[in-house]
């Protein structure tokens, strides 16, 4: 299934792409796009959503503090 | 969207905080022990370092030793031990100054493309048994009755139920044109009510009504990626181990070989660290395009990706559909031909026929007469034409084979697609000449797309040959080909791409077009309200279908990869050209500062060019 959320607080798209990287490492996330102009995460996964999106917290959190997701 | 300002309202405390002490550090500098002074100058990297630092040790627990802010807590902290201690403060507020008004730029930047696309209300008002009940438009469910007023966004695409009204649609189209609705019409979501009160049953959920698909097309469109933006993320790729590769060469090879001393270089190594981060570069290319798809939203042209500036913007051919593409797809009377009776009493007789008919031939022909006449006993043969009784005589309007059903001898007359003959009583009165009207924009289009170098515009069409001879001599057409099944008109646009050099663009609206819009180097599907396979197929929509839109769009792509490559350009140049001046010590680590986020910034500023994008 894939999800959608939003992001924000990220610095650049370097750091997007880090990030994204990050999160396709995870386990149950199959991949995961950053669209750092739109502000987006669409991530591939099997886990529902409420899991989902404490994943990507999760993993945006051991980057940098300042990058939130809804 | 809220918290994510905490970093920026953090910052002027501690960056004015810093500042402070790193003026009271040089000012006093004579005065103050030097313990003093070194401590002084830590709390001051401290208090405005300590964001940067964090993520810089979060950086280090991820094991990811080329990260932008470990490489710059490196530079910053190797500069404090190498005694420059101002440098290493100043550095470190340069650099969270800049990345400030980096996130301002883009922040500004993402909100005036958004401002753009902001075509879609998220509230609607509902009537509940009678009560008026405001509610999220993504709460709406289908059958559900909308109420419109003045002024009011069409929330979801609906069907008129009662009422009538004037409406802008130029939020979709980029074309401010009023149209008038009663109804039976429906409305797509994003129009905007002009006049009058409407109710209107909801036909689809928010999100996938028109003003919804538009916007997701804009957003998927950035990430389907130019030939320039794969370049720059695969440049940054290697970008960072090269600059550190070459920071750590310069730091420590030349004292080796003892041609100039450790702490010389290091410091000039240092300004590399600065330098290493390819933000700028990783940003203003995507920027350029994103800015790009943004401005020409504005104008009613959607691009589906930053891969489609480039093809468009090299176009050598334009291959155009006619009927609804090059023509209104409505007929005008050209002339009447008559035999047997007055030019006006032929079209009277045709007018009265053809009154319960709908078909775009029917609509022209009653829209030139004056009908007084009424017919009766009315039968239409599918394929030929009508024949009724009108004033006690037997009138059959149709086409030759309906006259050689009639035993009428019609071959001495002219022919085209569009030609209405009419009989009374078995004798052949006249001929009426109907063409499709060519759009009042076209020939100005056309030489417009001449004037940007393309140099072939040519036509392939279903229609008969007299039709599109006339349709292509008014355009002067470089070519046409007629009678053509949409199998033939694919075969056609592959014979001509046949040839590598030619750049095919191909301008259609219909389901018949779709396979030539996919084939096509660029496929242009004009119209919101063409069908959906031919806007999936497509690479540009043209919301008004307006052939006006076609050379903006070319001027839009110019412009767009021209800033894109400026971005590039400009970017490695200032950063090379910092790299290598500090290499020989000429330049301070504040210009490694300046090449990171200054470089950024200006690309951002550059970039926003995109959206002012000219709308003739």
């Amino acid at each position: 299934m894939k999800l959608k959320f939003s992001i924000t607080g990220l610095d650049c798209p370097n750091c997007a792409a880090k990030l994204s990287a990050m999160l396709e490492k995870e386990e149950g996330i199959d991949s995961a796009k950053i669209n750092f102009l739109t502000e987006k995460v669409t991530v591939e996964t099997a886990l529902a959503e409420s899991d989902a999106l404490a994943l990507v917290r999760a993993t945006a959190a051991k980057f940098s503090k300042s990058v939130v997701i809804e | 969207m809220k918290k994510s300002k905490l970093n920026i309202i953090k910052h002027p405390i501690f960056l004015i905080f810093s500042s402070l002490l790193l003026l009271i550090g040089a000012l006093l500098v004579a005065s103050l022990s030097q313990a003093v002074s070194l401590a002084l100058y830590i709390v001051a990297l401290l208090a405005v370092g300590h964001p940067v630092m964090l993520d810089a040790l979060r950086g280090i627990l991820r094991k990811d030793l080329l990260d932008e802010k470990l490489l710059m807590c490196i530079a910053s902290i190797g500069a404090m031990c190498i005694g420059e201690y101002t440098e290493a403060v100043a550095v470190m507020i340069f650099y969270s100054v800049g990345e400030y008004f980096e996130e301002r730029a883009v922040k500004k930047a993402r909100a005036s493309i958004r401002s753009l696309m902001e075509i879609c209300p998220d509230t609607a008002t509902v009537l509940t048994d009678g009560e008026e009940v405001e509610m999220d438009a993504e709460d709406v469910e289908t059958g559900a009755t909308l109420l419109l007023r003045v002024g009011d966004r069409v929330p979801l695409d609906c069907r008129i139920v009662s009422g009538a009204s004037d409406v802008d649609t130029s939020a979709l189209t980029g074309e401010s044109a009023l149209r008038s609705v009663a109804v039976g019409d429906t409305l797509d979501s994003g129009t905007v009510i002009v006049s009058g009160v409407l109710t209107a049953e909801a036909l689809r959920p928010a999100e996938e009504s028109a003003a919804a698909r538009i916007l997701a097309l804009v957003e998927n469109a950035t990430e389907n990626k130019s030939k320039e933006e794969s370049f720059i993320t695969r440049f940054a790729r290697w970008y960072t181990p090269l600059v550190v590769g070459a920071a750590a060469l310069l730091a420590f090879l030349p004292p080796i070989l003892r041609l100039a001393p450790l702490s010389e270089c290091v410091h000039r190594a240092l300004l590399f660290l600065v330098v290493s981060c390819p933000c700028a570069l990783v940003i203003s290319v995507p920027m350029a395009f994103f800015g790009g798809i943004g401005g020409a939203a504005r104008i009613g042209v959607l691009f589906k990706g930053g891969n489609v500036f480039s093809p468009l913007a090299k176009s050598t051919h334009f291959v155009f559909d006619k009927t609804g593409t090059l023509t209104t797809g409505e007929f005008s009377l050209k002339e009447i031909r008559a035999l047997h009776a007055s030019p006006d009493a032929i079209l009277e007789l045709a007018a009265a026929a053809e009154f319960g008919s709908n078909h775009p031939v029917a609509r022209a022909i009653r829209a030139a007469a004056k009908c007084t006449l009424t017919a009766t006993d009315v039968k239409e043969l599918a394929g030929k034409g009508i024949i009724a009784q009108i004033e006690g005589k037997t009138v059959a309007v149709g086409n030759k084979r309906l006259m050689q059903s009639c035993g009428i001898e019609a071959s001495s007359l002219c022919e085209g697609a569009t030609s209405v003959l009419v009989a009374e009583n078995g004798t052949l009165l006249g001929e009426i000449l109907l063409s499709d009207t060519v759009k009042p924009e076209a020939g100005d289009a056309l030489s417009s797309l001449r004037s940007l170098g393309v140099k072939h515009l040519s036509m392939l069409t279903g229609d008969g040959e007299n039709a599109a001879r006339a349709c292509a001599e008014s355009l002067s057409l470089d070519g046409f080909s007629h009678s053509l099944r949409p199998e033939d008109k694919y075969a056609a646009l592959q014979a001509l791409l046949s040839n590598k050099e030619n750049k095919v663009a191909y301008v259609g609206d219909g389901i018949n077009d779709s396979p030539s819009l996919a084939l096509a180097d660029v496929g242009i599907a004009m119209g919101s309200g063409g069908t959906d396979s031919a806007i999936e197929a497509s690479d540009v929509v043209i919301m008004s279908a307006n052939l006006s839109r076609l050379p903006s769009a070319i001027r839009i792509a110019r412009k767009t990869l021209r800033i894109a490559k400026e971005n590039i350009v400009f970017a490695l140049a200032v950063k090379l050209g910092i790299l290598v001046l500090g290499a020989f010590g000429l330049v301070g680590m504040w210009w490694g500062v300046f090449a990171d986020v200054g470089v950024a910034v200006i690309a951002i500023l550059n970039s926003m060019r995109t959206l002012t994008s000219k709308c003739k």
